[in-house]
């Protein structure tokens, strides 16, 4: 009783992300759990795979126990959960590098381009879906509505290809889409693993300049192909809102057009925050076709090249580092979302 | 400007949708300190009139003659600039539903604030500090607290006194209340509208109020328009149209608005000592919430109800008359007591030795749109029930007796191939009737079968249920909250709050002489127009 009384007296957003935080941990066990079970279902023995053909009986014996194979099935998994638990995960047998050292190179250059694009699509998306409802027949609705209808159809390695094709080749303003920064301009040091982030931090502005450079194409790609959906919605749920009795009494009252715009918008949040942290979590795997074309060195990348060279513990390692990714966003998602509407009981 | 220049003049005003005109050649006006009514039924273009008085017409709607002026001021030559300081400055609106106009992601304290700095150049913490002020000033107990509050934990007369605050709080001079009790507790509504006409007066306000209920206008108004199909057929002072209604349409309304004479004679003759056809003992009806909070919804209830009677259950809303309601039918399992039909107790039987006897007990729901299945026809929904009546097994029997219900309900054969959304609140109402009627029950629950309804579609179903009474000897209980029907059809009262019954007795003697201060209280909320009109 004393207990649930002190909870209530806590400040409400403390409830929510208390209230929240806990589940992380089942869910984090189980995402381990199922990464560990996708590498034993599937098909072929990892020594045997490692070792390939030409291995001994005792090489595979001897490789098995290295790996921790040898051992019962729940103490396979306590000794994977221990080496993840450590950092390990295990050797790319592609790269020959630990998977770990490899997705933390490649991680940032993925979600700098993902934090990029989600930045511009909820930019365009909810501007133009705003002033698309309040001056309907206008320029943006028409916009809003063509657009719409194209933007599921429209493939991102095409939209890529086409801007690459007309911002670099013809046109020649673009900067060249092979990788993320010039190989003439030496990276900044990392700190955040954003090119642009550090390069500002250790005041280099030619590699600020050339990383933000190289950003451009892919960014607009990613955009142009997911602001169609974000757009859609934010439409339908801000004009419903838009025309709620709420506005049309505050407008009543003579609050000022902007305010209205601002208090509807508040009103939208909800489901844009939860398309928002989806396209997140899509992007992380799905923008592989436009790194490979910008030769972006990312994440998608890494996993492609893994499941093309059987190479497993890559793959097993990106699936981890993945869900634990998406985790975490839905976890911000989460929390937003009640931040945003005070009627979801806490 | 002096003062008699009139606050709000409108002249011939016509308004139209496309080809369609909803308003035609509106003319009145509204001096200071005067509080105007206007009223109509539903679709009479009341809410559009008001819309049009800020320059906010729904949907498409267009002026298309005359003109509004405010203050003197032409509306439809100001700059927009002006039309917005106009609304909410000096023409404010106080709408129906409070909480949907309150947003619901944001502390009322701010909402209030924010209308206050849109008139006037304040900071936030001090427009947020006057709107405080104003709260206390509208009956907003514990005013600072309240502020923080977001509209989903307000009840509905305290959301209706923010929007009241909002209203008042940039002190405009003309207050435009559009059907703003609807939907309220009377005792909430009296309280509400007398602190509206109250703060109005005291700031020299004028205020138009919006409504379909002669009650409110008898009370509160000096004048009074009525409004019928877009047009103004009556405008009078409040006293004399009550007393002397010049258009035919006028004596109709304050006819329908008026309670029947006292209840018919008793069923029974007293000396007759025949059981009650219903007796409700010790019933016992709990909740418990999603956090394990046991709500008492009906605590301890008991009454009797005889043959061809009508008991009259009231009390505001959450009191558990209609939880009682549910019970009395089966549609809620009851937590303890007895419930006797014929002297025999239906809560203990199992459900299949209570299907036959469901029957002869009906129940007619609150809102009759949302009870009717909407994909059905009329006569597919009042035949429905037949199912019950082994005799009702042909095409034939069933079809004669759903156009009779049709007919005993005054509903229109052609009806019979309608869909529920084809047809007038009234209808649907008829229909709900018809359908809790056609297995000729013995006993009815009338579940608020007069709420929200215009003036004279009342009063037929008022009519109606009283014939029906007599032709078919029913007995009813009439869970309302509408105390003018509850004089024109009950026999008895019973009088509930928070899942008791505080008092029960005779409908005269009740009214006449209430003991309980809780009745005392309800009745005092009624707005009847008969202590108006009496000479």
């Amino acid at each position: 009783m004393t207990l649930s009384d002190t909870w209530r007296k806590l400040p409400r957003p403390l409830r929510i992300v208390l209230g929240r935080l806990p589940m992380v941990i089942p869910q984090m066990f189980g995402v381990i759990f199922v990464t560990f079970m996708l590498a034993r279902l599937l098909p072929g023995d990892p020594a045997l795979l490692m070792l390939g053909n030409m291995a001994t009986e005792e090489s595979i014996a001897n490789l098995r126990a290295q790996l921790g194979l040898d051992g019962t099935l729940w103490q396979q998994f306590a000794h994977y959960m221990l080496q993840v638990l450590h950092g390990d995960l295990g050797i790319s047998l592609f790269t020959s590098n630990p998977v770990a050292t490899d997705l933390m190179e490649r991680a940032p250059a993925t979600l700098e381009l993902v934090f990029y694009s989600m930045l511009l699509t909820v930019l365009i998306a909810v501007t133009v879906s705003v002033v698309a409802v309040v001056r309907p027949r206008g320029v943006a609705d028409y916009f809003s509505r063509v657009y719409g209808l194209a933007a599921g159809a429209i493939p991102d390695f095409w939209v890529g290809l086409l801007l690459i094709f007309l911002f670099f080749s013809t046109l020649g303003i673009a900067a060249a889409p092979f990788g993320r920064i010039d190989p003439l301009v030496t990276p900044p040091p990392a700190v955040t693993g954003f090119y642009t982030f550090d390069s500002l931090i250790a005041g280099d502005l030619s590699a600020f300049r050339s990383s933000a450079g190289r950003l451009v194409l892919p960014v607009i790609t990613l955009t142009i192909v997911n602001a169609g959906a974000l757009m859609k919605m934010t439409k339908t749920t801000f004009a419903e809102i838009w025309r709620s009795d709420f506005i049309r009494h505050q407008r009543a009252s003579g609050l000022p057009s902007r305010w209205l715009v601002r208090n509807a918008l508040r009103n939208s949040l909800p489901p844009i925050i939860t398309l928002v942290g989806f396209l997140v979590g899509f992007l992380l795997g799905a923008a592989v076709l436009v790194e490979t074309i910008f030769s972006w060195g990312g994440l998608g990348q890494y996993a492609v090249q893994a499941v093309t060279y059987s190479d497993y513990p890559a793959l097993q390692g990106f699936v981890l580092v993945a869900a634990v990714f998406i985790l975490v966003v839905y976890l911000v998602v989460d929390i937003l979302y009640e931040l945003a509407d005070p009627r979801i009981e806490t | 400007m002096t003062a008699d220049t009139p606050l709000l003049e409108v002249e011939n005003l016509s308004v139209a949708y496309g080809d369609r005109t909803v308003l035609h050649d509106i003319t009145l006006s509204l001096r200071p300190d005067e509080v105007l009514g206007i009223v109509g039924e539903t679709g009479a273009g009341k809410s559009v009139l008001a819309r049009a008085m800020l320059d906010l017409l729904p949907g498409g709607g267009r002026v298309t003659g005359g003109r509004i002026r405010v203050g003197g001021r032409d509306l439809a030559t100001l700059p927009e600039p002006e039309r917005r300081a106009l609304r909410g400055g000096t023409v404010a609106l106080i709408g129906t539903d409070a909480k949907s106009l309150l947003d619901p992601v944001r502390t009322v304290g701010a909402q209030v604030a924010d209308v206050l700095r849109a008139h006037r150049r304040l900071g936030a913490a001090e427009a947020k500090a006057q709107a405080i002020e104003l709260f206390a000033k509208v009956g907003i107990v514990d005013p600072e607290k309240r502020a923080e509050a977001s509209p989903h934990q307000l009840s509905g007369g305290m959301a209706q006194r923010v929007v009241i605050a909002m209203a008042l709080i940039a002190e405009p001079s003309v207050i435009l209340a559009d059907d703003a009790t609807l939907g309220l507790d009377a005792t909430i509504q009296v309280q509400v509208l007398d602190l509206l006409v109250a703060r109005c007066r005291e700031l020299g306000m004028g205020a138009v109020i919006i409504t379909h209920d002669l009650g409110i206008v008898a009370r509160y108004c000096d004048r009074v328009e009525i409004m019928r199909d877009g047009r103004i057929v009556e405008e009078a002072p409040t006293a004399r149209f009550l007393s002397a209604p010049a258009t035919p349409y006028g004596a109709e309304l304050l006819g329908a608005a008026r309670a029947r004479p006292a209840p018919m004679a008793r069923a029974a003759a007293k000396g007759a000592t025949e059981r009650p056809l219903v007796e409700v003992v010790n019933l016992v009806k709990h909740f418990t919430t999603g956090s394990g909070h046991v709500v008492r919804a009906v605590d301890d209830v008991s009454f009797a109800i005889p043959a061809g009677e009508t008991l009259a259950l009231v009390g505001e809303s959450g009191s558990g008359k209609t939880t009682v309601g549910q019970c009395l039918a089966r549609l809620l399992d009851s937590d303890g007591g007895a419930v006797l039909f014929r002297d025999r107790d239906m809560l203990g039987l199992p459900e299949k030795a209570f299907r036959p006897l469901r029957r002869d007990i009906q129940m007619v729901f609150q809102e009759p749109y949302v009870a009717l299945n909407p994909r059905w026809t009329v006569e597919r929904l009042v035949g429905e029930p037949l199912g019950l009546d082994p005799e009702m097994a042909g095409a034939e029997a069933r079809r004669a007796r759903v156009r009779e219900m049709l007919e005993l309900t005054r509903l229109p054969a052609r009806l019979a191939e309608a869909y529920p959304h084809e047809l007038t609140a009234g209808e649907q109402k008829r229909v709900g009737m018809a359908r809790a009627l056609a297995t000729r029950p013995a006993f009815v629950v009338f579940d608020e079968p007069t709420t929200a309804l215009d003036i004279r579609v009342r009063a037929q179903i008022i009519d109606l249920v009283r014939e029906l009474q007599r032709e078919m000897r029913l007995s009813t209980l009439f869970i309302t909250h509408d105390l003018n029907s509850v004089r024109s059809l009950a026999h008895s009262v019973a009088v509930m709050r928070h899942g008791r019954i505080v008092e029960m007795g005779e409908t005269e003697r009740i009214f006449a002489a209430p003991s309980h201060d809780y009745t005392r209280m309800l009745l005092g909320a009624e707005l009847p127009i008969e202590r108006y009109t009496a000479a």
